[in-house]
């Protein structure tokens, strides 16, 4: 899909947002795909498409979304690093670690009503360099907060190396003092993935407390759009070239074949369906309106107080008397 | 019967009753659970109502702001409390980038309502880091209501208001109105946002005053009756939204606009009020309008730079003499 919309994405340049391109990052969110339930929250970073799935929201509003139209999952407000599907529980956000501190909400949220559900927080080891994660994992260690931290880490901030900005390349061994159980792999097996996050999922939903799995991973594409940015000079071509090598995807499809789960024939299918899904999608998105009123207001605040209309009563100011003194403040 | 109670008291009983009447209303803040309970305000409710739905926490602002708004997705409806406003300048990402855009970002599908307390020191010493009004900061911001309760009877009101709404809204309380008592409904109670009250009726001039500059625009007006002079005094309740009609319709009556604003004056909020009145060509405005602010200036700590430094009634009732001379 990713590459379909690149094909698309400037040529054409009826897609006006940033676009943060997840290929090569794909076992996580696919991973992820299989493992929560309607019941969870699913909070990402910038970088979101990948997530989106995860989360079962519908494929055509994202491509509506990303064309700016009315269809879209947020009318067009949003744009691919923005989007959220409110229905499917799923927020994406381009601040980093700001939307895993409001996970870590979430995860409060879901404990204090004893609800059904987990809350989990997908972001880049960028996130981490930022203070507001470690309030958050700190609370979720304290709180033992039904929540699952996923590092994908791609070790690049835009362009600048991890080990630029951290001491170390290893942010599970770091949350562990918190009090948050993690686990770190190679984030382009997708099949370990699978299991890591299950095993995960499965110890936040049992009520076990907080957990992080970081899954070391990378991105083919520049940091946003499908660019070649090598001209930073940020990452040396026999890296890229190493983790081309490893390609989620590919190496998912060696490993079926080799166990004679799965053969050509099977994955023409499969593609030939994706891309006929990927082609309905654009077409919805292109014959979509795009939207048309300003409506400003309404578009930021609500327009209805049910709650405070059923709960509260209409009263009147009756005088208040001005000769009164100020508080005078005791010491401090 | 009304009782008279002070805005501390109805700010603990509006706090006390929303927590009674929804089991989603929970209270977030650092020592809300203690005895002090932000100087009375939430004193005893951890007891009453457990300190899980009080809950004190960790000096993480920016956290605690974003951790509303995730605990409001789950259906909760948090109120925030800072001690000092100036503390929860740590949670402007949550603020700005998070909840203020919550809905808009959505379409409209998503509201998260999150109420913050932010108290704002003035006396005995606060400093330039205890006693910051950014109430002008967060009315810019699209999307989030900002309410300055001046009164006993505003702050129940707002507070029970915001926490039942639907928007996040930002509560600025001034510390010097804690002790100012009023008579207050016992049962629970709305005011609405963007209603100004006109707390006195005159025909010379408007005084439009914000929170807690309420009082002392309400005895400058008394001073200058005294002169002869009727001032009619607004107190908009909430800058976002801003009763704008109400206080055009005052000034095309009175011809004259003094705005009281406790905070800087450059970019602030009475810069704004004059500006919608300004740009009115009906406004009627027969003479200059007039700000009193505090000087665009951190706040000092010695007691006697703070005299010269917060205007009071003389200051208000001089600004009104001034507009009308120049007339």
């Amino acid at each position: 899909m990713e590459e379909a919309l690149i094909a698309q994405y400037h040529p054409a340049d009826e897609m006006r947002c940033p676009i943060h391109f997840c290929i090569g990052q794909e076992a996580v969110p696919a991973a992820l795909s299989l493992l929560l339930k309607p019941e969870d929250y699913l909070f990402s970073h910038h970088r979101t498409h990948g997530y989106y799935f995860a989360k079962g929201a519908p494929l055509r509003e994202l491509f509506a979304e990303i064309y700016g139209r009315a269809t879209g999952a947020n009318g067009g407000l949003a744009g691919s690093q923005d989007i959220s599907h409110t229905e499917s529980r799923f927020f994406g956000g381009a601040i980093l670690a700001g939307a895993v501190c409001i996970a870590a909400g979430a995860a409060f949220g879901l404990q204090h009503q004893k609800a059904k559900g987990i809350s989990v927080a997908g972001f880049g080891e960028g996130a981490t360099d930022e203070g507001a994660f470690w309030e958050a994992v700190n609370h979720a260690g304290a709180k033992s907060l039904p929540i699952l931290f996923v590092v994908e880490n791609n070790r690049y901030a835009t362009f600048s190396d991890q080990l630029k900005r951290q001491q170390t390349d290893n942010i599970a061994e770091r949350v562990a003092p918190f009090g948050v159980k993690s686990q770190s792999l190679f984030g382009n097996d997708a099949p370990l993935v699978w299991k890591t996050l299950s095993q995960a999922v499965n110890s936040v939903r049992n009520g076990s407390g907080p957990m992080l799995v970081e899954a070391y991973t990378y991105r083919w594409n520049s940091h946003v759009g499908p660019e070649d940015d090598g001209f930073n000079k940020y990452r040396p071509q026999r890296e890229i070239d190493f983790w081309k090598r490893n390609c989620p995807i590919s190496l998912l499809r060696q490993k079926l074949e080799k166990l004679d789960w799965i053969d050509n024939g099977e994955v023409s299918q499969m593609e030939s369906e994706i891309a006929g899904e990927i082609a309905e999608c654009f077409a919805f998105a292109k014959a979509s309106p795009f939207p048309s009123e300003a409506n400003w207001h309404s578009r930021n605040f609500s327009n209805a107080t049910p709650v405070a209309d059923a709960l509260l009563a209409e009263e009147e100011s009756t005088d208040f008397n001005p000769s009164q003194g100020e508080a005078k403040l005791a010491p401090y | 019967m009304n009782r008279s109670i002070s805005y501390a008291e109805a700010i603990r009983e509006a706090t006390d009753q929303a927590l009674g009447l929804s089991d989603q209303v929970i209270v977030l803040g650092q020592l809300v659970d203690t005895p002090s309970g932000i100087f009375g305000t939430t004193t005893g409710l951890a007891e009453k109502h457990g300190a899980d739905r009080v809950q004190d926490y960790p000096v993480s602002e920016n956290l605690m702001t974003a951790a509303a708004l995730g605990a409001a997705l789950t259906g909760l409806r948090p109120v925030v409390c800072h001690q000092r406003l100036d503390f929860m300048i740590y949670s402007m990402d949550a603020i700005t980038n998070w909840l203020a855009l919550w809905r808009f970002k959505s379409n409209g599908k998503s509201g998260v309502p999150v109420t913050i307390r932010a108290i704002v020191g003035k006396g005995w010493g606060q400093g330039p880091q205890h006693s910051k009004s950014l109430h002008a900061w967060f009315a810019h911001l699209p999307g989030l209501r900002v309410a300055m309760p001046a009164t006993a009877f505003d702050a129940k009101g707002l507070l029970l208001e915001s926490i039942f709404g639907e928007d996040p809204t930002i509560i600025i309380e001034g510390r010097g109105l804690f002790s100012m008592k009023e008579e207050v409904p016992e049962k629970p109670y709305r005011v609405r946002f963007g209603k100004a009250l006109i707390r006195r009726v005159g025909r010379d001039a408007t005084l439009v005053a914000l929170g807690s500059m309420v009082p002392p625009a309400m005895r400058a007006a008394e001073i200058l009756a005294q002169e002869g002079i009727s001032v009619e005094v607004i107190d908009p309740r909430t800058i976002s939204p801003l009763d704008r009609p109400a206080i055009l319709e005052s000034v095309s009556k009175t011809g004259h606009l003094v705005v009281a604003e406790p905070g800087w004056q450059s970019f602030g909020a009475a810069a704004e009020i004059i500006a919608a009145v300004a740009e009115n060509p009906a406004s009627g405005l027969k003479s200059p309008p007039v700000r009193v602010n505090f000087p665009d200036s951190h706040t000092p700590m010695s007691m006697a730079l703070e005299k010269l430094y917060y205007p009071g009634e003389q200051e208000i009732a001089e600004a009104v003499r001034g507009t009308l001379k120049k007339s």
